[in-house]
C-alpha cells in the first residue's frame, strides 16, 4: 500500500510529548501528600476511604476484562485473596526486618510496597494460569473458570497453616495509609485510561464488538484477552494487598462469591466500559452502607437496623440490578466517562476512544 | 513441490494466495472438495455459485477460520494450514464478512484504526510455541510504551490516525470520520469494511458478496471503486457475489461452486455459456426446454 506523503503532523498539545508520559505523576504525588496531612488525624474517615479506594482499584481492574474486552469474570475476589494472603505472609514474616539505613517509618513503606508487588505478581500469574485455557474459548467459559477459582483459593486458605485457616491472618503491620491505597487507585486508573487510548484498548473493544472480525483484522485475540486478564488480576492482588494491611485481620470470608458479585455489580452499575463509571459505582457502594448505617444511628434505631445494613446489603444489591437491567441496561454510563455525560458547560474531548 | 514454489516465488507475477486440492469435510458432509485457487498481484477473480455451493466455506479456509481436511493453503509462499486468522492476516490476507461485521459501537476512525494497529506491531509467523512466547514478549514492550506514554507511541499513534483517515478519504468516508459504526448507511458500512480491511495492507483482498443489499447505481459504483483499489494499493482481488452481473463485469476469471465442488473455471464469456453452470443455476429443466447451452 502507498503511505500518504504527508508527514506525521506534531502535537497540538502545550505540553511537550515527553512530559506527557508523567504529568500525571507529578500532578498526583503533591496532592496525595495533601491527601496524608489531612487524613493523619482521622482514622475512621481514613479506614472508610481506604476500603472505598481498594474497591475503586477492584472496579476498575474487573472493568478492564469485563467492560473493555467483553469477557465475563466473576472470580475477581479469588485474585484479591491470593494478593492479600501473598502480601500478608511476606509482611508477617518480614516485621523485624529493617532497613538499617532508612528510618523505621520507611523502611516499613519499602517492605510494604516490596509485599505489594509480590502479592500482585501472585495474582497476575494466577491470572495468566486461569485465564490462558480459559480464554482460548467464547463464550461463557470464562465465567465459569474464574467462578471455580474463586472457590478453589478460598478452599486452599481455608485448608493452609501458613494462611491461617479458617481463623485468618492477624498481626499483619498495619503499615497502609490512605494516600498509599489512592497512590495505587490513580496508578490503577491511569492505567486504564491509558489503555482505552492507544491500540492496545482498541483491540480489547474490537475484541468486545465482535471476536470474529477483530481476528480477521489481525488482532491476536486470545493474546489480548490473556493479556488484559493479567493486567486486570495484578491490581487486584494490588488491591487485596493494600486491603491486608489496614484491616486488622483477614480471613477466608473477606473474599468469597458474594465479594467477586459485589464488584461485577460495582462494573455493571457504572457502565461496562467505563473507567469513571467503575469509580463513581464503587464509591457510591461501598458508603451506602455505612450511610444507611449513620441515617439509622441517627434515626435511633441503634441495636436493630443499623446492625442489618450489612444483611440487608446484597438484597439491595440485587434489587439494583434488577432495576438497572430494565430501567438502564447499559449502566449509569454506559461506555462513556463522565466528561461525555456532563452538561455542556464542562468542554467535552472530541468523541472516540482516545 | 516446494522447489516449483520457490521458483514462481521469484517472479514477478508470484502467487499470493493459492489453495492446492483443498477439501473441508464437516463430519459426513463434504463442504468443499478439491478446491484450486491461485490469486497474484493484480488479479480480480470472481467466486460464484448457488446457495450453499461453499462459497463462505471457501473464504473461511483461505483465511484460518476453518482447517482444510485435505490439501494445503499458502500465502505468500508461506504454508499456513494450522495458523491462526490473525497471523494469516498478518501475511497479507484481509477480508469482509458477507454479513457486516464492524465494531459497531467504536467511530468509523476507530474501526480503521484496529486494522491499522495489528500490522504495525511485529508479529512472529508460525503457530510453535516459541513463537509465541516471543510474540508475547514483543507485545509487552509495546505495552510498556502506551503505559508511560513515550514521545515515540504518541508519533506512532498520530501515524495510525494519518493512515486510517488516508483511508477513510480513499473510500469515501471522511465526513463520517467520528461516527458510530452502527449508524452508518448500509453502503457505507460496506465500505467501511473494505475500508478496514485495507488498514491491515493486506496484498490480497477477499471480498465476500461486497454488492449484497446495495441498488444498480451502488453497484456500478462500486465495480469502479474495486478496480481502482485493485490498482492503488497493488492488490489481488477475490469476490464472492451473487450478483452475475458485476462479477462478469469486472472479474477476468471465475470459478463456480455447486456443492462444494468445482464445476466450472475461466473466462466470464466462457463460463456464462457453460452447460454445468447454467445447469446448477437454473436447472436441468432450463437446458431441456432450451435445448442446451445458450
Amino acid at each position: 500500500m502507498e503511505t500518504p506523503a504527508i508527514p506525521v503532523p506534531e502535537a497540538r498539545s502545550a505540553i511537550p510529548a515527553s512530559l506527557r508520559g508523567i504529568l500525571p505523576v507529578l500532578v498526583a504525588l503533591p496532592v496525595l501528600a495533601l491527601f496524608q496531612w489531612l487524613m493523619s488525624d482521622a482514622p475512621f474517615a481514613s479506614y472508610l476511604l481506604s476500603v472505598v479506594g481498594v474497591n475503586i482499584i477492584l472496579a476498575v481492574s474487573l472493568n478492564i476484562v469485563n467492560g473493555m474486552t467483553g469477557q465475563f469474570s466473576i472470580g475477581h475476589a479469588g485474585f484479591m485473596a491470593v494478593g492479600a494472603y501473598i502480601a500478608g505472609v511476606m509482611s508477617l514474616n518480614l516485621k523485624d526486618v529493617a532497613l538499617s539505613f532508612l528510618p523505621v517509618a520507611a523502611s516499613d513503606q519499602v517492605f510494604f510496597v516490596a509485599s505489594l508487588l509480590v502479592g500482585g505478581l501472585a495474582a497476575a500469574l494466577c491470572g495468566f494460569l486461569v485465564g490462558l485455557p480459559s480464554l482460548r474459548l467464547r463464550g461463557d467459559y470464562l465465567a465459569i473458570v474464574t467462578l471455580g477459582f474463586g472457590e478453589i483459593i478460598r478452599v486452599v486458605v481455608q485448608n493452609t497453616d501458613a494462611f491461617g485457616r479458617a481463623l485468618g491472618l492477624s498481626g499483619i503491620p498495619q503499615t497502609s495509609t490512605p494516600a498509599m491505597v489512592y497512590f495505587w487507585v490513580f496508578l490503577t486508573v491511569l492505567v486504564a485510561r491509558r489503555i482505552t487510548g492507544s491500540s492496545h484498548g482498541r483491540s480489547l473493544w474490537a475484541i468486545r464488538e465482535d471476536e470474529v472480525a477483530a481476528e480477521a483484522m489481525g488482532v491476536d485475540t486470545t493474546g489480548y484477552k490473556v493479556r488484559a486478564f493479567v493486567i486486570s488480576s495484578f491490581f487486584a492482588g494490588i488491591a487485596g494487598g493494600l486491603f491486608a494491611h489496614f484491616v486488622p485481620i483477614i480471613n477466608p470470608g473477606s473474599f468469597t462469591f458474594v465479594k467477586s458479585m459485589e464488584i461485577v455489580v460495582m462494573v455493571v452499575l457504572g457502565g461496562l466500559g467505563s473507567t469513571t463509571g467503575a469509580i463513581v459505582a464503587a464509591t457510591f457502594l461501598t458508603l451506602l452502607p455505612e450511610g444507611l448505617r449513620s441515617l439509622f444511628s441517627v434515626l435511633g434505631a441503634e441495636g436493630s437496623l443499623a446492625q442489618r445494613v450489612d444483611q440487608i446489603r446484597m438484597p439491595v444489591y440485587g434489587l439494583l440490578l434488577v432495576v438497572l437491567m430494565l430501567a438502564r441496561p447499559q449502566g449509569l454510563f454506559g461506555t462513556k466517562e463522565l466528561w461525555d455525560v456532563l452538561p455542556r458547560w464542562i468542554p467535552r474531548k472530541r468523541k472516540g476512544l482516545a | 513441490m516446494s522447489a516449483l514454489v520457490q521458483e514462481t516465488k521469484a517472479e514477478a507475477g508470484a502467487p499470493m494466495l493459492q489453495a492446492d486440492g483443498v477439501s473441508i469435510q464437516f463430519g459426513g458432509l463434504k463442504a468443499l472438495t478439491d478446491f484450486n485457487l491461485t490469486v497474484r498481484q493484480g488479479d480480480l477473480l470472481g467466486l460464484i455459485g448457488p446457495n450453499g455451493a461453499g462459497k463462505s466455506t471457501a473464504f473461511n479456509v483461505l483465511t484460518g477460520v476453518y482447517q482444510p481436511t485435505q490439501g494445503e493453503v499458502r500465502v505468500a509462499g508461506q504454508r499456513v494450514n494450522g495458523w491462526l486468522p490473525h497471523q494469516i492476516n498478518h501475511l497479507g490476507l484481509a477480508r469482509t464478512f458477507q454479513n457486516i461485521r464492524l465494531f459497531r459501537a467504536l467511530t468509523a476512525l476507530d474501526n480503521v484504526k484496529v486494522a491499522c494497529r495489528a500490522q504495525g506491531a511485529l508479529h512472529p509467523e508460525g503457530v510453535g510455541l516459541g513463537t509465541k512466547v516471543k510474540g508475547a514478549f514483543v507485545n509487552y514492550r509495546d505495552w510498556w510504551r502506551a503505559l508511560l506514554l513515550t514521545p515515540r507511541f504518541q508519533h506512532e499513534e498520530r501515524e495510525l490516525t494519518q493512515q486510517a483517515e488516508h483511508l477513510l478519504e480513499v473510500m469515501g468516508l471522511s465526513h463520517r470520520r467520528d461516527e458510530e459504526a452502527r449508524n452508518l448507511p448500509y453502503g457505507e458500512q460496506r465500505r467501511l469494511e473494505i475500508a478496514r480491511a485495507l488498514g491491515t495492507q493486506p496484498k490480497v483482498l477477499l471480498l465476500d458478496e461486497p454488492a449484497a443489499g446495495m441498488n444498480t447505481r451502488e453497484k456500478a459504483d462500486l465495480m469502479v471503486l474495486i478496480r481502482k483499489l485493485r490498482d492503488d494499493f497493488k492488490l489481488g482481488v477475490l469476490v464472492i457475489e451473487h450478483d452475475m452481473k458485476l462479477v462478469m463485469g469486472i472479474c477476468e476469471f471465475i470459478t463456480v461452486l455447486d456443492h462444494g465442488e468445482t464445476i466450472a473455471r475461466g473466462a466470464p464469456a466462457q463460463v456464462r455459456s457453460d452447460r454445468k453452470v447454467i445447469e446448477a443455476y437454473l436447472g436441468d429443466s432450463y437446458l431441456e426446454s432450451h435445448g442446451g447451452a445458450a
